[in-house]
Order: structure tokens, then C-alpha cells, then sequence
């Protein structure tokens, strides 16, 4: 469920193991985003509508993932498909740290890209060497420049 | 009391208006759009407060930890869903009320703990149905303990039900005949004793899952096939 930078690089990802996939999107032109040769299947409709998710072969999915843009649709299309269908494995991102906690605890396998972006930025920052003062790079520019 | 409102919709706005008349409670309205929370706040002053009723940090600001009911009516299941959740799992509020758009959605709120569910759509459709003369059961409302619900039972011609006296009638558990109304209009408190009538309205508390039952008991048994309105109409 959506068809964005992450949930298009999962598809992808998955179909190349040979899953059967099928790409949710409310918008048509999400899928732009997937390459021709995807061979999955590419459907309109929303992961919080019985009806989209019933036309989408709900019913016996072994798994789904919730990677919309709203957490609260999310929220909803997960635990329709895994307390109404039974669906075994859901995953379901949740931008909001706090959701991503509250559901976890109620049952839903979330996580939070916010959560591991703050961590990651943190990172980053704390490896990365100071960068130059200008003179040093004009300097560092300068000796490069007559070692070639 | 303190309540908190989430969707100051015409439902929402509306709810909170009756809420007003007794001011014993203690009520906050809460609208995403700011548009509209900032012309409902010129009606009805510093209840009404704008942000997101399933956004954790700001429930927080609003106290939302002391209140003691939270009833989510916005147009949408997915918010409705999470405020009630939200409400609940990390507030611990103790009584959620969440309005259903879509009835399939119904099933899922009740199974997630939400305490009690409203659906304009059921509301509608019984409301219509109570007004087909061939109408059989419609649920009323549901009790909040024990999965009951009362429901209004019309006997219908050649029932299993229609001419029976109510002893020799084999109910459900947990099924009680609460109030007979004859064709003439006249309430009786059923004993043993009464005999149900074609035409009959009978009120029941009973078991959710029997009503499938005691449709069938009142009524008109189905002819297997020849459907007498096959062609006609349209």
C-alpha cells in the first residue's frame, strides 16, 4: 500500500526474490515511479477500502505493507487486513514516533523512519571530520595542484 | 465530566452543542482544519481548539489524560480509529466512542476495544427499514456489557412465531421478550401466557449473535424457488 520512493524500491526488491506482488496506489501516477520491466501488478485503490483490498486478492495475501503517506491510514488498512483478513505479516510505517509506539504495543510490527532518520542525521554528524577552513582548502587545492 | 470531541463536523458541532445545555461537563472541541476551528471558536469560545486528535504531543496540551470520555466523529475511519486508540493505549482514557463511515469497519472498532460505535449509515438504513411493513429485526442499540442488544421483532404471516404462545417458543439464551405490542397499539408486559399475532412489534434484549435466529422465528418462511416479483418493477 502507496507506491512511493520506499514502498516502489520494496515492490521492486520483492518481485525480484519472485514474490507475487501487487502496488496499491490511490494515485495513478505513483507508479511512474516503478521501472517497466516490474512485472507485479499495478493497482488504483485505497489499503483502507474492503473493497480495493478484496479487488487487490486480500484474501490469502501472505503479507502487506502499510507505507502510505498517512499514518493514520496506515493504522486503519493494517489492522483491517490482519484482524478481517487474517493477513499473517504486516509491516506499517508510522512517520510519528509516538503512533509507532502506541500500535507496537497494540500489535502491529511499525517502525518509524523518523526514528532512524534523527538517528542516522546524529550519526552522521558526530563521524564526520570538520571540514577545512578556506585557507587549509586553498592550501590542500594548492599542493594537489602541484603534486600532478 | 470532561469530554473531548474530535471533529467539529456537522456531527461534531452538533453533538457539542446538545453537550452544552448541561454544564456540568466540562468539554473541548478538537478541529484539524483551522479555518473552521477558528470560526467555531468565535461561536462557541475557548472549547474549541485546533490541532490533530491523534497527535500524541498535542492530546497532552488539551490534558487529554484526565478526561473521561473521548468520542471521535470526523468523517474518517482512519482518524477515528487512532484518536479512540491513541485515547485509550497511551492517555488511558477510560470510555472511547468513534464513529464508523463505513459499516464493514463496524466489526473491526468493536474488535479493537473501542467501547461504543455510532454509524449514520445503520442509523439510516434501520430508521428506513422500521418503515417497510415486511421488516423482521432491527437492532435498536446495542447494550455495553455482554454483546446484547435490543431489537425490534415484527411477526410476520405463516412464522414459526405467529399464533404461538411465548412458552412454547424455543428462544436463544440470553433472549428476553421485554414488551409486546399488539395491532391495536396497547403495550403489554409478555407473561408465558401471551400469544404472539401477525403484526405483532416485539421489543427483545438479546444475545448479538442470535439474531439471525430470531429473524428466522418471525419470519415468513421462503419459498424455494418462484419469486413472485421476477420480472416486474424497473
Amino acid at each position: 500500500m502507496g507506491c512511493g520512493r520506499v514502498g516502489s524500491s520494496v515492490a521492486v526488491r520483492l518481485e525480484q526474490e519472485d514474490h507475487e506482488v501487487t502496488v496499491l496506489d490511490l494515485d495513478e501516477s505513483s507508479f511512474r515511479r516503478l521501472p517497466s520491466s516490474f512485472k507485479g501488478r499495478r493497482m488504483v485503490g485505497s489499503g483502507t477500502n474492503h473493497s480495493d483490498l478484496e479487488s487487490a486478492g486480500i484474501e490469502g495475501t501472505d503479507a502487506f505493507l502499510a507505507l502510505s503517506q498517512g499514518d493514520n491510514r496506515n493504522i486503519l488498512a493494517s489492522q483491517i487486513v490482519k484482524h478481517l483478513y487474517g493477513v499473517p505479516r504486516v509491516v506499517t510505517r508510522l512517520y510519528d514516533p509516538f503512533r509507532g509506539e502506541i500500535f507496537g504495543r497494540l500489535g502491529l510490527r511499525t517502525f518509524s523512519p523518523t526514528v532512524v532518520g534523527a538517528d542516522l542525521a546524529y550519526r552522521a554528524l558526530m563521524d564526520a571530520q570538520p571540514a577545512p577552513s578556506s585557507e587549509d582548502r586553498d592550501t590542500d587545492t594548492a599542493v594537489s595542484a602541484l603534486g600532478e | 465530566m470532561y469530554i473531548v470531541v474530535i471533529g467539529a463536523g456537522t456531527v461534531g458541532y452538533g453533538l457539542v452543542l446538545q453537550m452544552l445545555e448541561n454544564t456540568e461537563h466540562e468539554i473541548t472541541l478538537v478541529e484539524l482544519d483551522g479555518r473552521r476551528a477558528s470560526d467555531l471558536r468565535d461561536e462557541l469560545g475557548q472549547i474549541v481548539v485546533h490541532g490533530d486528535g491523534t497527535e500524541v504531543v498535542f492530546l497532552e496540551s488539551i490534558g487529554l489524560a484526565r478526561a473521561d470520555l473521548v468520542i471521535a466523529v470526523t468523517g474518517n475511519d482512519s482518524h477515528n480509529l487512532t484518536a479512540c486508540q491513541v485515547a485509550k493505549q497511551w492517555f488511558h482514557v477510560d470510555r472511547a466512542i468513534a464513529r464508523v463511515n463505513d459499516p464493514r469497519n463496524e466489526r473491526l472498532f468493536r474488535l479493537l476495544g473501542i467501547d461504543s460505535t455510532v454509524s449514520a449509515a445503520a442509523a439510516v438504513l434501520a430508521q428506513l427499514e422500521f418503515d417497510l411493513p415486511e421488516h423482521t429485526l432491527i437492532p435498536l442499540m446495542h447494550l455495553h456489557k455482554g454483546g446484547l442488544e435490543v431489537v425490534d421483532l415484527h411477526v410476520q404471516e405463516g412464522s414459526e412465531a405467529a399464533g404461538k404462545f411465548l412458552r412454547d417458543l424455543s428462544l436463544p439464551p440470553q433472549t428476553t421478550i421485554s414488551l409486546v405490542v399488539g395491532l391495536d397499539g396497547i403495550p403489554q408486559v409478555p407473561t408465558g401466557d401471551t400469544k404472539l399475532r401477525i403484526g405483532d412489534e416485539v421489543i427483545a434484549v438479546i444475545a448479538e449473535e442470535s439474531e439471525p435466529e430470531l429473524r428466522r422465528l418471525v419470519s415468513t418462511p421462503q419459498a424455494p424457488e418462484a419469486d413472485p416479483v421476477a420480472g416486474g418493477g424497473a
